[in-house]
């Protein structure tokens, strides 16, 4: 298959909301594409995203960014280089820390492995501190977040390299 | 400049967005991921994501809530009505990080939550109380005091409220086989299984009092609603003023409200809800609400007063300049709820997208909602889409309009009660205000099954 554009991608997504069909899964070579009317069923956790997306970052508190600033904000991440790695991503609302404990040594650094159950973040929601694990194996290639930020809910924290 | 974070979604966050804005407030709005593109989104300064659309990892969670109105700078929060409104745990956690909670202190919520204290307190305050128990302990002690009070009586959960936990007994029967079950529901849903016994009232209205506090005593009130059309204790249309109550009731309905929420210096806006016996003229004190309500535009439409920006100006520390004598009820406003969902097949909710939106305007008309074509109506949450609020210069000038408003209101995409809300507003029992708190469920909902079936009905 030849390369695909966005324009591709918007005629079926258009395709799809146009059908009565639940689901729509595309696999071609190293393309995947899995569309559902179903909130719940995302396919399954912590796929490799295609397009990496992320959401305005938040400024503690600063003035709310007005609308246009948090798309600007948005569209820079698309960025081309994030292609094919894996994205981990805050599992609720709260403060970001890299380290277990003020003062220690962060989780993890960029270029390091992960596994799994490699606990690379803690977020907090009043004092209390949970622990985010990676999900997946590989290296670690990015990370998107400042230490004690808050972060929103789905919001990408990590960008990981898969190995297999 | 103040920041305000709104903690609800639908069209209730919405409604708080726009009386926040029109007085100058910021604006942080809580959301789900479901609701992040939404117009109460739209309508904020700055939306934050709480959680997954699952209403108990998101509008459910004080904490994720207080976290995000902290960390976003926020120094009031308004919780809206249903979620975490009437939790008392959600104004404490407020109040110790310095955020200012939109609505009444943390121990009259607690006061007023305990149905059972409720009652307490209002007769405390001379409010009138139907003749009832306080907590059962057993069935056996719920049937003897069932004969004394005389059948039927209704059995209600201590914790709980709006009809939950609730059930009506003819005879010692309904007792033993109803009561174990109600017991488990409200401990399942409330945390108490506490139930107690009031005398049922057969041609009861629901009548209740707008009213608001400073929190040092002063109370004012904004006339009373009647929202007497309901199914399963859940209310359907509402409307300002009650047309039935003789002038000498209203003023002593008005007068115990008043009274009991200026004995417990109630602070911000509150509700205090009456059964009306239409037989006798005697009124009852059912509970008080510590929120603003679904139904207040009807209030707003009378009085014209903004009561939501009223709320915040007061929580914000302006002094509640308002005197009774200011307050100038006229006309008469009818509120249709909207709901996602099947008349037709038991009230089933109908979620999905909506793909056309051409609701009614004119004068008198107000429209509440958070939904226009493509808005998706999520099944995580209340299947209420919108009410419509009409306004007219007497009640029969308002259910004309109202009429003829449903009448054009187009809503495609899913399945809603309109044909249901214009049938009830066409019948005569509704025209003649000749309905009581059981007329939707024993005649109405039975009168519009029949309707279904005429091959010339156009309902569209």
């Amino acid at each position: 298959m030849e390369k695909r554009t966005f324009q591709d991608i918007n005629t079926l997504i258009e395709l799809f909301d146009n059908s009565d069909w639940r689901e729509l899964s595309i696999e071609v070579e190293d393309f995947s594409l899995h569309l559902s009317r179903d909130e719940g069923a995302a396919g399954p956790a912590w796929q490799p995203s295609p397009v990496a997306r992320e959401r305005p970052q938040d400024t503690g508190a600063e003035a709310p960014p007005t609308a246009a600033e948090g798309a600007a904000v948005g569209e820079r991440a698309d960025s081309g280089d994030l292609d094919g790695l894996t994205v981990v991503r805050a599992p609720n609302l709260g403060l970001f820390y890299r380290s277990p404990k003020p003062g220690a040594p962060p989780y993890v650094q960029i270029g390091e492995e992960v596994g799994e159950d490699t606990e690379v973040c803690l977020i907090e929601v009043m004092k209390l501190f949970t622990p985010v694990v990676a999900g997946v194996n590989g290296i670690l290639r990015r990370i998107c977040v400042e230490d004690g930020d808050l972060v929103e809910f789905d919001q990408p924290l990590f960008y990981v390299e898969p190995q297999s | 400049m103040s920041r305000l974070f709104v903690a609800n979604r639908g069209e209730i966050a919405v409604r708080i967005l726009s009386a926040a804005k029109s007085i100058g407030l910021e604006t942080v709005l809580g959301a789900s991921a479901a609701d992040r593109n939404g117009l109460g989104a739209e309508l904020a300064d700055r939306v934050v994501v709480l959680g997954p659309a699952v209403p108990a990892r998101s509008y459910l969670d004080e904490n994720l809530t207080v976290q995000a109105a902290k960390s976003t700078g926020c120094d009031a929060l308004h919780p809206g009505y249903g979620f975490l409104s009437e939790r008392a745990s959600l104004a404490r956690l407020c109040e110790s990080e310095g955020i200012v909670f939109v609505g009444p202190r943390a121990e009259t919520i607690d006061a007023l939550g305990d149905k059972l204290n409720a009652r307490k307190l209002a007769g405390a305050s001379d409010v009138p109380l139907l003749s009832g128990t306080p907590a059962l302990h057993s069935v056996d002690d719920a049937c003897a005091d069932a004969e004394e009070i005389g059948y039927p009586v209704v059995i209600k959960a201590s914790a709980g409220g709006g009809g939950r936990g609730m059930f009506l007994a003819d005879c010692a029967d309904d007792i033993r086989g109803g009561f174990t079950r109600a017991s488990e529901e409200a401990r399942a849903a409330f945390g108490s299984g506490l139930m107690y016994m009031e005398r049922f009232i057969r041609n009861a209205r629901h009548v209740e009092v707008q009213v608001f506090g400073d929190g040092n005593g002063k109370v004012v009130h904004f006339g009373e609603r009647d929202c007497s059309v309901q199914r399963r204790y859940q209310k359907l249309i509402e409307e300002s003023p009650c047309g039935i109550l003789p002038e000498g009731s209203r003023l002593r309905l008005h007068e115990a409200a008043v009274k009991l929420a200026s004995d417990l210096a109630y602070r911000n806006a509150g509700t205090v809800e009456f059964l009306y016996d239409s037989d006798t003229d005697e009124f009852y004190f059912i509970e008080v609400n510590a929120r603003i309500q679904v139904e207040h535009p009807v209030t707003e439409l009378v009085s014209d007063a903004d009561l939501v920006a009223l709320q915040l100006k007061v929580a914000l520390g302006e002094p509640l300049g308002l005197t009774q004598s200011e307050i100038e009820l006229q006309g008469h406003a009818i509120e249709c709820r909207i709901n996602a969902e099947d008349p037709d097949h038991d009230f089933r909710p109908a979620p999905g997208d909506i793909t056309r939106w051409n609701p009614p305007n004119g004068d008198g008309i107000r429209l509440d909602t958070y939904c226009r074509a493509g808005e998706r109506v999520s099944p995580y949450y209340d299947s209420m889409i919108g009410k419509l609020i009409i306004r007219g210069a007497d009640r029969e000038d308002a259910i004309g309009r109202l009429d003829r408003a449903l009448g054009v209101f187009e809503i495609g995409g899913l399945r809603t009660n309109l044909a249901l809300q214009q049938f009830v507003v066409q019948h005569p029992d509704f025209r003649n205000n000749a309905i009581s708190t059981r007329w939707l469920e024993q005649t109405g909902l039975p009168a519009f099954a029949e309707r279904q079936q005429e091959p010339h009905h156009g309902a569209h």
